[in-house]
């Protein structure tokens, strides 16, 4: 194998290009470097689109008026459109995190039905728990002269698809989770696997802002959103510093096929 | 593999343990306890400020629950959780077949505090107490809803722990201890709900 012959020669350690470069062209694990930095990006875009240029979390209130959501839409109108306009080109990268979260599953012991069901599950996700929001709110952005009624109803569709859609995260966290508990390869550790289950139920909570507009249970209140943010940027803090280091674990010798026990 | 091989292993890959053993089952488990415990503790300090910011209306519809109801289950999910504790100590002695029947009697408990929870939310809407009925109402679905959630999972733990006890070749005392502690939790968890929603004045 050509790739355990390039193991043997050092990097470079003149300069950080240098070992960039050194790594791009010789590391054997680059594919896989290559897609979880693409979740750091994505994660940094993602940040930087819906907390600071967009606005849109955290959430606004949910008790706004038809004129009021028609002034937010006013307000935010260019923030809304360039941002979005990026989650436009750049959001599809998020398939890295799925991606390698299904690598890190077929890694281990268990069937490999959980990694592509997982697979599945998130690439339909997207749409619904992502895109839908951009797009319904791209589009009452660029009508602002509406029916204040249809606006508010964008806005509605907006936050309720990007909140209510937890579902689909619920199931994905509890496959992610029974696969690292059955696994026997240790390719993650058990206590993210629990950690998995916690995540996955405080996703429930979200469903509450179905039915209240203000209060805790809105989407923009202490239990449905605030708390569940806290545990959810745990969580997605501790896959991606877990993923690194499965990545760094991996021996390309011994573990370069899949499934290999 | 047997048990003390096992944890050797465990030992000597888990990076929450800090050497001794000074508590039962897998350090992951505590972990989860741990963060649960912080979640619900965060739901807690919500209901909290919300209830001191309008007592008069919450202590109206706390009156409206009965007391029987929160005690009779507190009783129910204590017994269960002594059961289980039972299951495990007879499982250390080797004592399978008592340590099934207790497990058995724990899922028993935990079945009896469903069906119970499930016609006591049938007597408050048949009252008119709904979700959305007023705010406190609302926390008292969400609490004893997100408790019941974690009762079901609680299940899904004494299976794997009857099902570790039923087969000798994959028995793992650390498993065991796991499950029973995921069922302390859910008990510990109801008792904080308890005191909150039915006595809390």
């Amino acid at each position: 194998m050509s790739a355990s012959q390039n193991v043997a020669a050092a990097p470079p350690t003149r300069s950080k290009l240098q070992k960039l470069i050194w790594n791009f062209h010789n590391n054997p694990k680059r594919e896989l470097w290559i897609a979880w930095y693409t979740i750091i990006v994505f994660y940094n875009i993602f940040g930087i689109v819906f907390f600071g240029i967009t606005r849109t979390q955290p959430p606004p209130p949910a008790s706004l008026t038809p004129r009021e959501i028609v002034e937010w839409f006013a307000d935010n109108r260019m923030g809304l459109l360039v941002g979005f306009g990026v989650i436009f080109f750049m959001g599809p990268i998020v398939t890295a995190s799925t991606a390698l979260i299904a690598y890190s599953m077929r890694r281990m012991s268990v069937s490999p039905a959980f990694a592509h069901t997982y697979l599945i599950l998130y690439s339909l996700a997207a749409v619904p728990g992502m895109l839908l929001t951009c797009i319904v709110l791209v589009v009452g952005a660029m009508r602002p002269d509406r029916d204040p009624q249809l606006m508010a109803t964008l806005y509605d569709m907006g936050f309720l698809a990007f909140s209510g859609t937890m579902g689909i995260f619920l199931i994905g966290s509890v496959i992610w989770a029974v696969a690292i508990l059955l696994d026997k390869n240790n390719i993650l550790p058990k206590w993210f696997g629990y950690f998995n289950v916690c995540n996955a139920l405080t996703e429930v909570v979200v469903a509450t802002c179905c039915i209240y507009k203000e209060g805790p249970f809105a989407w923009d209140g202490e239990i449905a959103f605030y708390i569940n943010l806290v545990v959810f940027g745990i969580y997605t803090g501790c896959f991606i510093t877990y993923l690194k280091a499965m990545i760094e674990k991996e021996d390309p010798q011994v573990d370069y096929l899949p499934n290999k026990v | 593999m047997n048990n003390t091989a096992r944890y050797e292993d465990f030992k000597s890959r888990s990076e929450l343990d800090s050497g001794e053993a000074k508590y039962p089952g897998q350090a992951a488990m505590w972990a989860l306890v741990m963060i649960e415990a912080m979640t619900f503790s965060a739901y807690f300090v919500v209901y909290t400020i919300y209830y001191k910011l309008n007592p008069e209306a919450f202590l109206r519809s706390q009156a409206e629950l009965s007391l029987g109801f929160g005690v009779f289950n507190t009783v129910i999910l204590l017994t269960s959780s002594l059961s289980i504790a039972l299951c495990v100590f007879h499982s250390r002695e080797g004592n399978i077949r008592t340590a099934l029947r207790y497990c058995l009697l724990t899922v028993a408990g935990g079945l009896l505090f469903s069906a119970l929870k499930i016609y006591e939310w049938s007597v408050e809407i048949g009252k008119g107490f709904t979700f959305s009925s007023d705010e406190f109402f609302s926390y008292y679905y969400f609490f004893t809803g997100m408790h019941l959630l974690h009762v079901l999972v609680g299940f899904i733990a004494l299976g794997v722990v009857y099902y570790q006890l039923i087969n000798p070749s994959r028995r793992d005392q650390e498993i065991i201890e796991s499950g029973a502690t995921f069922w302390h939790m859910v008990d510990f968890l109801w008792v904080i709900i308890f005191a909150l929603l039915y006595v809390m004045r």
